[in-house]
């Protein structure tokens, strides 16, 4: 079966989609679920009332039936009680929409993931049960590859921009000199990538607002494990600590302040 | 309206698709030139021979045969005897990589490609790896470009054959190849292009090139599909990866396909003609398609080189957006493109060219390939220009990736 042999019913989820938006408030849980086997991204907002969903929206990076799926599981969600909510499984989305793909079941599930996720998220809000952050060490172990790649790709020093001249560099997070770092070299070459272990950009709120701006790629929540390559840097081995998954970049040069 | 216009409705091209429809997927699949389709019909009737049988029917069918061939040496410079009839590319990449590895694994058991090559050679090369083979892959630059001194640096004494595609069938990239060729040639390599992204588009020439093995389909001059070419330069050997009655001198058996052998050379022909103009039509369309669109839709970006580039390729992605979802909403409005995104493959991987240029999941995900052809006009250029930022605008809207 193609994968674009959806039926009508997903097509007119996909083409009109229901609830699609954001909420905020008190009331409001929000989950967000990334899709490991094919990148896709959903966020679902549900806002509560005595132990029903209210109201409830959702956002989407994904393919058809990823908007289709999550566009009727909102539909499917809205009115039931929160224990009832989580009784829906990827089946019974994939029924209502008279069928999915074998090869796009994945995408129901992550609908009714993301649903999950928000209704726990909005538990845990209610029962108070605060989370401590587990902070990451910063400045970790040194990296497979960094000593045998040094100045072969590999730099402790970024202040000759022309040694980046056409290279695909990727920045790894070691404060705020690293970020000034990152948005200075974003002007003179085309590809800049910027790693970081922490959810968010810790430096002052300018500067961390002036990497956001900037041409430079983040990737949050991430690990660099190994440089790669033959006589110097051509890939990177990357942790994706939220996901736990590994996968390679192909980079030319690794900046490690 | 062009004239072509008017021969494709001559030929039997159906109007009403033509106008209907804006595609804008050449890089897929071609319609079969009108022209082609006449040259082949005779194949199928009155000249049925089959060149193998000794009386005059058979005798013609030769002769068609080995006028064809003759027209196939000519588009790419090579000799008659150097051109083996296949069913198409793969089986043509099968021939050169099987074919040319198993004969001569005495010599050395190591072959090199890039990382950017055709599905066809990466899933033969992980056949030759159980074969007791290695393989070493060159990776490409971020505009996906394949650099000599990465070659170089791969080089062992066990070294046999070098497989870089011409041009990369998705971003549109032009390899250094005539840099490639003639490297291998002094260090005694053999050299093989899968050369199908670049038939009709750039002048093909095997000795220009110091090309050892090439790759060429038929359906990319616009003949028809199941006939392809496998170029063999004189004193190589290869096994044969078909056996049966020795047809194609032994390389490749099985009764000639000759309307197929007729069709891709009358396509030939008539690439070889019309080449230069048919380039700078297409040329025109791409530019005014790269232009515009990075212009009205922020955040859109150009894969692949800006200027090493074939002149049918446009590919580009947007923050924040899904390949496949942007496929359906230009279907929806009768716009027929590619992408490279994972969720419209087979594998549910995103495209490995795309990962090579340096590019993240998410965005691999958001590429949009369009590729021109012969029967575009520039209605379909402006069908796309027109409907590409409205759709763009409603699926951003849909997304939590762009802010």
């Amino acid at each position: 079966m193609k994968s674009t042999a959806y039926s009508e019913k997903v097509l007119d989820h996909f083409r009109k989609p229901r609830n699609v938006g954001t909420m905020e408030g008190e009331d409001i849980g929000k989950g967000r679920v990334g899709n490991p086997v094919c990148g896709d991204l959903m966020e679902f907002y549900i806002e509560v009332e005595d132990n029903r969903i209210k109201d409830i929206k959702f956002q989407t990076f994904g393919c058809g039936s990823a908007v289709a799926t999550a566009s009727m599981i909102t539909e499917m969600a809205k009115g039931k009680t929160l224990e009832e909510a989580l009784k829906i499984t990827r089946k019974d989305v994939a029924d209502e929409l008279d069928g999915l793909p074998p090869i796009k079941m994945h995408c129901s599930n992550l609908a009714a993931d993301a649903l999950r996720d928000a209704i726990k998220n909005y538990q845990k809000k209610k029962g108070q049960t605060s989370e401590t952050e587990v902070k990451e060490e910063k400045f970790s172990k040194e990296i497979a590859g960094e000593k045998e790649f040094l100045n072969k790709g590999v730099y402790h020093d970024a202040s000759d921009i022309s040694s980046f001249e056409g290279k695909r560099t990727l920045i790894v997070d070691r404060g705020e000199q690293s970020i000034a770092t990152a948005i200075k070299l974003s002007k003179h070459i085309p590809r800049v990538v910027f790693l970081t272990s922490g959810k968010n950009i810790s430096a002052s709120e300018e500067l961390a607002t002036k990497l956001k701006q900037s041409n430079v790629k983040i990737l949050y929540e991430s690990e660099l494990l190994e440089i790669q390559g033959i006589r110097t840097v051509e890939k990177v081995l990357i942790h994706d600590l939220n996901e736990d998954t590994k996968y390679e970049l192909f980079v030319d040069a690794v900046i490690l302040l | 309206m062009t004239s072509l216009w008017m021969q494709a409705q001559q030929c039997g091209f159906n109007k009403e698709f033509l106008i209907m429809n804006a595609y804008l997927d050449y890089q897929s699949s071609k319609p079969v030139d009108p022209r082609v389709i006449k040259a082949m019909m005779p194949c199928f009737q009155d000249k049925f021979g089959n060149p193998s049988s000794l009386h005059k029917i058979g005798d013609e069918a030769t002769k068609i045969v080995e006028e064809s061939r003759q027209a196939i040496a000519n588009f790419i410079n090579a000799k008659k005897e150097e051109i083996i009839f296949t069913s198409g590319a793969t089986e043509s990449n099968n021939l050169a990589l099987f074919g040319f590895a198993m004969r001569n694994k005495d010599k050395g058991n190591h072959i090199i490609i890039s990382e950017i090559e055709h599905i066809s050679i990466l899933n033969i090369t992980k056949q030759l790896v159980k074969l007791g083979f290695t393989i070493s892959k060159v990776p490409v630059d971020q505009y996906g470009r394949v650099h000599l001194e990465k070659i170089k640096d791969r080089l062992t004494d066990k070294t046999i054959l070098v497989s870089i595609g011409y041009a990369n069938n998705e971003v549109g990239t032009i390899q250094p190849i005539a840099k490639i060729g003639t490297f291998c040639r002094e260090k005694n390599i053999m050299f093989h292009t899968d050369a199908v992204a670049a038939e009709g588009l750039l002048e093909l020439d095997v000795k220009r090139d110091n090309i050892d093995l090439m790759t060429l389909s038929s359906n990319d001059i616009y003949g028809p599909k199941g006939i392809g070419v496998l170029y063999i330069k004189t004193g190589i050997r290869l096994n044969p990866t078909i056996i049966g009655g020795g047809q194609e001198r032994g390389k490749r058996s099985g009764s000639e396909n000759i309307p197929g052998i007729v069709g891709m050379a009358k396509a030939a022909e008539i690439m070889q003609k019309e080449m230069d103009k048919e380039v700078e039509r297409l040329l025109g369309y791409r530019n005014k398609l790269i232009k515009n669109i990075l212009e009205k839709i922020p955040r859109s970006y150009l894969n692949g080189h800006p200027e090493e580039r074939l002149p049918n390729n446009v590919n580009l992605r947007f923050d924040g957006i899904e390949g496949e979802s942007l496929l359906l909403s230009l279907n929806d409005k009768q716009i027929s493109v590619s992408t490279g995104s994972a969720c419209s493959s087979k594998t549910l991987e995103p495209s490995h060219t795309l990962i090579a240029l340096g590019l993240l999941h998410e965005e691999a995900h958001g590429s949009l390939e369009l590729t021109v052809g012969r029967f575009n006009t520039n209605n379909d250029v402006e069908a796309v220009i027109k409907a590409l930022p409205e759709v763009v605008d409603r699926l951003r809207k849909l997304s939590p990736l762009y802010e």
